[in-house]
């Protein structure tokens, strides 16, 4: 699997958190060995009355479209997994393509990981401000 | 002072706050806290400055404390599938397709840091 690659995975749903969930199209901003840390997205429509939140990136419908995706879609590198690279997760993975819709641009990719990168330091410094039990 | 109550007690209003099964309050529970005689004077003189009871008081500051706590973890959720490791070396990140060593070594950064945030989902 490889790193900036858009991939169905099965991503776990807060009801169930440690099972596979509904089938989604995942974005791997890793992997380690036999594992993967895979940010989510949904093409639900984002309330226009609602704030982003800090870790959303909205793809449009011609963004989308780049990325063989059929609708605008909003990710989120505020919702993680850590996943195995298994079949359990990424029910594609065996096949040929492996479940892989798109692979990001460098550009792309460079973008996301300082997305992500912001917010794990704003989370960092709440918990160095809050102590080690956050 | 040594401790703010000697004995656990009921809340003055427990009657009225601890509802049935229909209800969808659980109450309060009334805990135990001991303190240096000195911390609590200060604090009482705090709560005095406040217009506050003492136990007012210090339920506001652990509320306050647990708000933010609930803030650090909104902030990034990250859900973790059972039997994963505990940790990761730098050098187990699968580098990317046309990644210089400067984007590398940002993005291993990156994954030691998300593989250090616990299950909070």
């Amino acid at each position: 699997m490889r790193p900036g690659a858009f991939v169905r995975v099965l991503f776990p749903m807060r009801e169930v958190p440690v099972r596979p969930g509904l089938l989604h199209i995942g974005y791997v901003l890793g992997t380690a060995g036999d594992y993967a840390v895979v940010a989510y997205t949904t093409s639900q429509s984002w309330p226009a009355d609602t704030p982003l939140p800090a870790g959303a990136r909205v793809f449009d419908a011609a963004e989308a479209a780049r990325l063989n995706q059929s609708r605008a879609f909003v990710l989120r590198v505020d919702i993680l997994a850590r996943l195995p690279l298994t079949r359990a997760w990424f029910p594609e993975i065996e096949q040929p393509g492996g479940g892989i819709v798109a692979i990001a641009s460098a550009a792309l990719r460079t973008e996301i990981t300082r997305l992500a990168t912001n917010l794990a330091r704003r989370r960092r410094e709440l918990v160095d401000l809050r102590g080690p039990g956050v | 002072m040594s401790h703010a109550r000697k004995q656990p007690a009921r809340p003055k209003h427990a009657k009225s706050s601890q509802r049935g099964p229909a209800g969808k309050s659980r109450g309060k529970v009334a805990i135990t806290l001991r303190l240096d005689a000195d911390r609590a004077i200060r604090l009482q003189a705090i709560a005095k400055g406040e217009n506050r009871s003492l136990t007012n008081y210090v339920e506001t500051v652990l509320l306050r404390d647990l708000s933010r706590h609930e803030e650090a973890d909104r902030v990034i959720t990250m859900y973790v599938a059972p039997g994963l490791p505990d940790k990761i070396r730098p050098e187990d990140v699968v580098r990317a397709a046309q990644e210089s060593d400067a984007e590398y070594a940002e993005r291993q950064a990156l994954m030691m840091e998300l593989w250090s945030i616990p299950h909070n989902a």
